[in-house]
């Protein structure tokens, strides 16, 4: 007969398919937000 | 028994981890943008005084709108706009110039964007905006409203002509 976990055992979870979710979300906002940032820079300064 | 009554907050491992990478983008672009602004000079346009929409057109600056040179490489360039064209429509300035804009409509909203360059205005009937680029490269500038201002919007605009 299975015994139920223990609470210290449950919290072992290891989430890594939100992790790869959530970095890659973090790498496109990078990505993007770069891009912008770049062009802004490319069209020079304003007087 | 115990009786602690501190209140403990305990924050999951990945959770505090997401917070502080969250934390450092945000400073990492508050950064860029203080440098972009401050450091090199990028600004965002500032109204430059107020005109009544309904006589702007028949006094002061702009009922003689067009480019004024102030100095070898210096202009400034008053444009009226209007539904649903620019006034001058096409202004031409060798390379190397520096050229500021106000610009003010006499009827709705408008806006004030040239391609390729930084220059980008809300344009409010009422309000002088102000902006300036310096055109280095010379070539062809196109200037577009790009606030929808009524059925020949898409007929509005313009263009900066910079020559060698």
């Amino acid at each position: 007969m299975n015994e139920p976990k223990k609470p210290d055992e449950t919290e072992q979870f290891h989430p890594k398919g939100t992790i790869l979710v959530l970095i890659l979300f973090m790498l496109t906002l990078i990505a993007l937000w770069g891009s912008v940032y770049l062009i802004l820079l490319s069209r020079g300064v304003t007087v | 028994m115990t009786t602690d009554s501190k209140p403990s907050m305990h924050i999951d491992p990945y959770e505090r981890g997401w917070i502080i990478a969250t934390i450092i983008l945000l400073i990492v672009f508050a950064a860029a943008i203080t440098v972009a602004g401050f450091a090199m000079g990028i600004q965002v346009p500032a109204p430059a005084g107020r005109v009544n929409p309904q006589t702007v057109a028949q006094e002061g600056q702009f009922a003689t709108p067009g480019l004024r040179e102030l100095a070898p490489g210096k202009y400034e360039a008053y444009i009226l706009a209007q539904i649903w064209r620019f006034d001058p429509s096409e202004i031409t300035v060798p390379a190397g110039s520096e050229v500021m804009f106000y610009v003010t409509s006499k009827d709705v909203q408008h806006s004030f964007s040239i391609d390729g360059t930084n220059v980008n205005m809300q344009i409010v009937p009422g309000q002088i905006s102000r902006l300036g680029h310096r055109f280095d490269t010379p070539g062809e500038y196109r200037i577009v409203c790009a606030e929808y201002c009524g059925s020949g919007h898409a007929a509005m605009y313009g263009k900066v002509i910079v020559t060698p």
